[in-house]
C-alpha cells in the first residue's frame, strides 16, 4: 500500500516532480550531447575559468566534458537542489501551513520520528533522482558516439546528490525550527542562487577568489570532480553540515509549538501590532488593502514583488555597473574569445562592451526569468489560487461578474510585471552611471520593456492555464515549462541550423533578438510580444466564463 | 430562459428540471424546487446528497446540464451580477482569507457590494460573539463561521442562501443565529438554508424539501413533516415482552425485543400504541426519540406503505 506510512505516503506525494526534473534532464544531456557533436568546441578552451566554473566546464573541452559538465555539473545541479528544498521546506512546514500536521502528531509517533522519516524519504527520493539521471548518461553518450571514458561520471553525480541532499537539509531544518515554509524556501533559495553566483564570478575580481570557500557551491564543484574523481574532503562538508542541519531541525521542531493553519506575519501586521501606530495608520489608510480585488491581490504579493524587484534593482542593476568598471583589461580581452554559442545560452552579448556585459549579466537570463516569476506565480494564483483555497465561492457571490476578476487580477499581474521591469531599469540606469559606462538610457528602457513583454507572454499563459483548469499546479508548471523549452529553442537556434526555421515559434526571439540594447527600441518584436499577451488574457477571460468553479484544491 | 408563469414571478427561487452530473456521476436530476418569497425553507439531506450541488448552481458557481433556475425572477445564469447584488452566502465548509482579519474581511466584501451599514455589522458581531480583530487563520472553526454568517447578513440581502451554516457554531450561538433568521422572514425577506439534520431545520424552517441521492423526494412543510416523522419508542415492560404484540400495529415497524424491553419504529397515533401495550403488560418506562434523518427518508422511498427494511 502506498498510504501504509508516513514514509510511503510521503514519496507518494513527492515522486512526480523528482521523476520530471530527471526526465528532462536525461533528454537536455542528450540534447547538448547531440548538439555539442556538431559544432567547433576549440573557442570553448579560451573561456575565462570563472564562466567554465559556473558552467561546469572543465580544462579538457571536449563534448562529453561540456555536456555532462553543463547538465550535472550547473543547471541540473541547480534543478535538482531546487527540487530537494521545495521538499525540504515541504517536509515539515508544509504540513504544518497545510494543517496537517497536527492529524499526523495524533497517531503514536514523535516529532523526531516523522522528521526522521521525512529526511529519509528526500534521501531516498533525491538518490534515486540521481540514480536515474546517471544510469542514461552511458547508453547516450555510446549511442551519439561521444567520448565519454576520462570523466568521473559517477564522482559528479556524487557531488550532485551530496550537493541536492544539502540544500534539502536546509530548507527542511528552517522549516523545522521556525514552521515557516515561505521562510525555509526564501532563504534557502537565496543562499543557492547566491552561493551558484559567487563560486562562479568572485574568481573574476582579482583578490577576492578565495572567498569562494565560504560558499556552499564550493563544496560542489571547486574541486572539479568530473575530471579529479570524488573529493571526499568536501563532500565530508556538505555531508557534516547536513548532519548539523538536521540537529538543528530537531532541537527546533520538538522545543517550539506547533503552528495552526495561521501564516505569516507581515511587516504591516507587525506595525499594526502597536496600538499607537495601528490607529495612525487606520487614520492614513483605513483597510486600504482591501478596498478592491485588485489592491487584494497587489497585498497578497507584495513580498514577492519586493524581493523580486529588490535583487534586480540592487544586485542585477546597480551592483553591475562599478564591477564591470573594475574589471582589469586583461580579463575583458579574453572575453573577446567568448564563443556565442555559450552566451546564447545566457542571452548573448559580447563582454568588450558595457552594453554586452548587461546582456550577459542581467537581461539574458536573470530579468526575463524575474517577470516571469512574478506574473507566472500571479497568474496562476490570480484563479486557480482562490479555487484551491476554496474562496472563490464566496468571492463570486458578491455583485461582480467572473470576467471583472480575471480583469482586475490578470491587471495587477501586468502591473507587477512593469515593476520589475521599472527596477530593472533604474538598477541598470543607475549602474551605468556609477560605473561610468555611458549606455544610452533610452535603450535601457526599450530592453526593459521587451523584458517586461517577454516575460508576461509566460504570466498570461499561467493565467490562461489557470482559468481553464483551476489547478494551480498545472498553471505553475506549464508555463514555466514553456518558458524553458522556449529559452533553450532560441538559444540552440544559434547552434543548429535545423531550430533556426522555428526559432520564429519563440517569445525570446522577439526579446533580445533585435539586440534593443545597442540598438534600442524594436517596435515590431514590441508588437509580437504584447499580442499574445493580450490574446492569452482575452482567451482567460472566455476560459474562466465558461466552466465550473472546483469545489475543492 | 427565465419562465413568467406566476408560480416563478412569486418565487424566491424557482428551478425546472434542473440537472448537474460530473462526467458520469450524477450530482442531482430533475430537480423542481419552489422556494416562496418570505418564508424558511430547509434544505434536507444527508452527506453527499446533492444539496451543495443544487446551491452551487443556483449561485452559478457551476453550470446546470440542463434544467433552469430563476432567483427573485432573474435567470440564475444571465443575470448573475443582478442577483448577487440582492444575495447573502455562505458556502458550505467556509473558506476565508487566512490573513485578513475578521474587520478587514468583511471590509472587502463591503466594498465589492458598495458600502455595508457598519453599525449593523457591528450589532450582528456583538449578539454572535464574533471577534473581528483577528486573523481569520488564528480563529476557531466556529468564530471563522461567525464572520461568514456576518457577511452574508450584512447586507440586508433579499434572499439569504446558506449551505450548512451552522457547522461548529455552539448551541447558545445557534440560538441567536435562529432569531437572526427569523428577524429577517419577518422583514419579508427569504431564507434558504441546507443542513443534514432534522431538528436543526424545524427549529427555523417553514417548509423542508427532502433530497437523496440527487432527487428531490418530496417538500412538506415541517408541521406535516413532524406529524409524519417517525419515532424510536422503547417501553420498559413488567414482563417478557413479545414482539408479536406490536408487529402488527399500524404505523410500527422494526421491532426489537430482549427480556423486558422492546423497541420500535412509530409513526402515527401515539394513542393506539399505549393501548395495546397497557392492555397486555404493566408499562414501567416509556422512552421516545426523534427518528434519525435516514429513517424518514425511508418511509419516503417506501411511500406507498410497504414497509420493510
Amino acid at each position: 500500500m502506498t498510504l501504509a506510512n508516513i514514509f510511503t505516503n510521503t514519496l507518494r506525494d513527492r515522486w512526480l516532480s523528482w521523476a520530471i526534473s530527471a526526465a528532462s534532464l536525461t533528454l537536455l544531456l542528450a540534447f547538448a550531447m547531440s548538439i555539442y557533436r556538431d559544432i567547433d568546441l576549440s573557442i570553448y578552451a579560451e573561456l575565462p575559468v570563472a564562466f567554465r566554473s559556473l558552467l561546469g566546464i572543465g580544462d579538457d573541452v571536449d563534448v562529453g566534458g561540456l555536456a555532462i559538465g553543463e547538465v550535472f555539473g550547473s543547471i541540473g545541479a541547480v534543478a535538482v537542489a531546487a527540487v530537494a528544498l521545495v521538499m525540504g521546506s515541504a517536509a515539515i512546514a508544509g504540513e504544518e501551513r497545510n494543517g496537517t500536521m497536527r492529524i499526523l502528531l495524533a497517531n503514536p509517533r514523535t516529532r523526531t520520528h516523522i522528521l526522521l522519516t521525512k529526511v529519509a524519504a528526500l534521501a531516498l527520493l533525491c538518490g534515486a533522482t540521481v540514480a536515474l539521471m546517471w544510469v542514461p548518461v552511458h547508453p547516450i553518450a555510446a549511442a551519439l558516439n561521444v567520448e565519454i571514458g576520462g570523466l568521473h561520471v559517477e564522482a559528479l553525480a556524487l557531488h550532485l546528490y551530496v550537493n541536492a541532499l544539502f540544500y534539502g537539509m536546509l530548507a527542511l531544518a528552517i522549516g523545522a525550527a521556525t514552521g515557516n515554509r515561505d521562510t525555509a524556501a526564501g532563504a534557502t533559495a537565496g543562499i543557492l542562487v547566491l552561493s551558484f553566483f559567487a563560486v562562479g564570478l568572485l574568481p573574476l575580481v582579482p583578490g577576492l577568489e578565495d572567498l569562494r570557500v565560504a560558499f556552499p557551491w564550493y563544496y560542489f564543484t571547486g574541486s572539479e570532480p568530473v575530471h579529479n574523481g570524488v573529493a571526499w574532503s568536501h563532500l565530508l562538508a556538505l555531508i557534516g553540515a547536513s548532519a548539523a542541519l538536521l540537529v538543528v531541525a530537531i532541537v527546533g521542531l520538538n522545543r517550539r509549538d506547533l503552528r495552526g493553519q495561521s501564516v505569516g506575519t507581515t511587516m504591516l501586521d507587525r506595525i499594526r501590532g502597536n496600538p499607537l501606530l495601528d490607529r495612525l495608520i487606520g487614520q492614513l489608510a483605513g483597510s486600504a488593502r482591501v478596498s478592491s480585488i485588485w489592491i487584494k491581490t497587489a497585498s497578497d504579493y507584495q513580498t514577492l514583488l519586493l524581493i523580486t524587484a529588490a535583487a534586480m534593482f540592487l544586485v542585477m542593476g546597480v551592483l553591475l555597473g562599478p564591477m564591470y568598471a573594475s574589471l582589469p583589461a586583461e580579463t575583458l580581452s579574453a572575453f573577446d574569445a567568448f564563443p556565442e554559442e555559450v552566451l546564447a545560452l545566457f542571452g548573448g552579448g559580447s563582454l568588450s562592451s558595457p552594453e554586452g556585459w548587461y546582456t550577459l549579466e542581467t537581461f539574458g537570463l536573470m530579468a526575463p526569468l524575474s517577470v516571469i516569476l512574478v506574473t507566472v506565480v500571479m497568474g496562476a494564483g490570480a484563479l486557480a489560487g482562490e479555487e484551491s483555497r476554496r474562496t472563490m465561492a464566496l468571492l463570486l457571490s458578491n455583485p461582480i461578474a467572473r470576467s471583472r476578476v480575471v480583469v482586475e487580477k490578470a491587471a495587477t499581474m501586468v502591473l507587477f510585471g512593469i515593476a520589475v521591469g521599472a527596477a530593472t531599469f533604474a538598477g541598470v540606469a543607475l549602474g551605468s552611471v556609477l560605473g561610468n559606462l555611458g549606455m544610452s538610457v533610452g535603450n535601457i528602457a526599450a530592453t526593459a520593456t521587451l523584458q517586461v513583454l517577454v516575460g508576461l507572454v509566460f504570466g498570461a499563459l499561467a493565467l490562461a492555464l489557470s482559468a481553464v483548469t483551476g489547478r494551480a499546479g498545472v498553471a505553475i508548471s506549464g508555463a514555466a515549462g514553456a518558458a524553458l523549452v522556449l529559452h533553450l529553442l532560441t538559444s540552440l537556434a544559434n547552434m543548429s541550423g535545423a531550430l533556426s526555421a522555428v526559432e520564429w515559434l519563440s517569445p525570446f526571439n522577439y526579446y533580445l533578438g533585435s539586440d534593443p540594447l545597442v540598438k534600442g527600441m524594436n517596435w515590431g518584436d514590441a508588437l509580437a510580444l504584447a499580442v499574445p499577451v493580450l490574446a492569452l488574457i482575452g482567451l482567460s477571460l472566455v476560459l474562466f466564463q465558461r466552466r465550473d468553479i472546483r469545489k475543492t484544491g | 430562459m427565465a419562465t413568467t408563469t406566476g408560480d416563478a414571478a412569486g418565487a424566491a427561487i424557482h428551478t425546472e428540471s434542473l440537472t448537474k452530473f460530473y462526467g458520469k456521476n450524477r450530482g442531482i436530476e430533475n430537480v423542481n424546487l419552489d422556494v416562496r418569497v418570505g418564508e424558511v425553507f430547509g434544505f434536507l439531506g444527508p452527506n453527499g446528497a446533492g444539496k451543495s450541488t443544487t446551491i452551487r448552481t443556483l449561485l452559478d458557481e457551476i453550470r446546470p446540464t440542463s434544467g433552469t433556475a430563476t432567483i427573485l425572477g432573474l435567470d440564475a445564469r444571465r443575470d448573475v451580477v443582478a442577483i448577487r447584488r440582492l444575495l447573502g452566502y455562505v458556502p458550505s465548509d467556509l473558506a476565508l482569507y487566512p490573513n485578513l482579519t475578521g474587520h478587514d474581511t468583511l471590509t472587502y466584501f463591503a466594498n465589492l457590494r458598495g458600502g455595508v451599514d457598519w453599525g449593523y455589522v457591528n450589532e450582528l458581531a456583538g449578539r454572535l460573539d464574533a471577534d473581528l480583530t483577528r486573523k481569520i487563520g488564528d480563529l476557531s472553526t466556529g468564530n471563522r463561521q461567525k464572520v461568514g454568517l456576518i457577511q452574508a447578513f450584512m447586507n440586508r440581502p433579499a434572499l439569504l442562501i446558506m449551505d450548512e451554516p451552522t457547522s461548529g457554531l455552539d448551541p447558545l450561538v445557534q440560538r441567536e443565529f435562529q432569531a437572526m433568521v427569523r428577524e429577517v422572514t419577518a422583514e419579508g425577506r427569504t431564507v434558504f438554508l441546507s443542513s443534514h439534520t432534522l431538528s436543526e431545520v424545524q427549529r427555523v424552517a417553514d417548509r423542508v424539501g427532502i433530497i437523496r441521492d440527487g432527487f428531490l423526494i418530496t417538500v412538506e412543510s415541517v408541521t406535516e413533516l413532524r406529524s409524519k416523522a417517525m419515532r424510536r419508542v422503547e417501553f420498559l415492560l413488567d414482563s417478557p415482552a413479545e414482539a408479536s404484540v406490536f408487529d402488527e400495529l399500524p404505523g410500527v415497524r422494526d421491532v426489537l425485543v430482549r427480556d423486558n424491553i422492546a423497541e420500535m419504529t412509530f409513526e402515527g397515533d401515539m394513542g393506539a400504541l399505549l393501548k395495546a401495550a397497557t392492555d397486555r403488560y404493566g408499562v414501567e418506562d416509556i422512552r421516545t426519540s426523534e427518528a434519525d434523518l435516514e429513517e424518514i427518508f425511508l418511509t419516503y422511498y417506501h411511500g406507498d406503505g410497504e414497509r420493510q427494511r
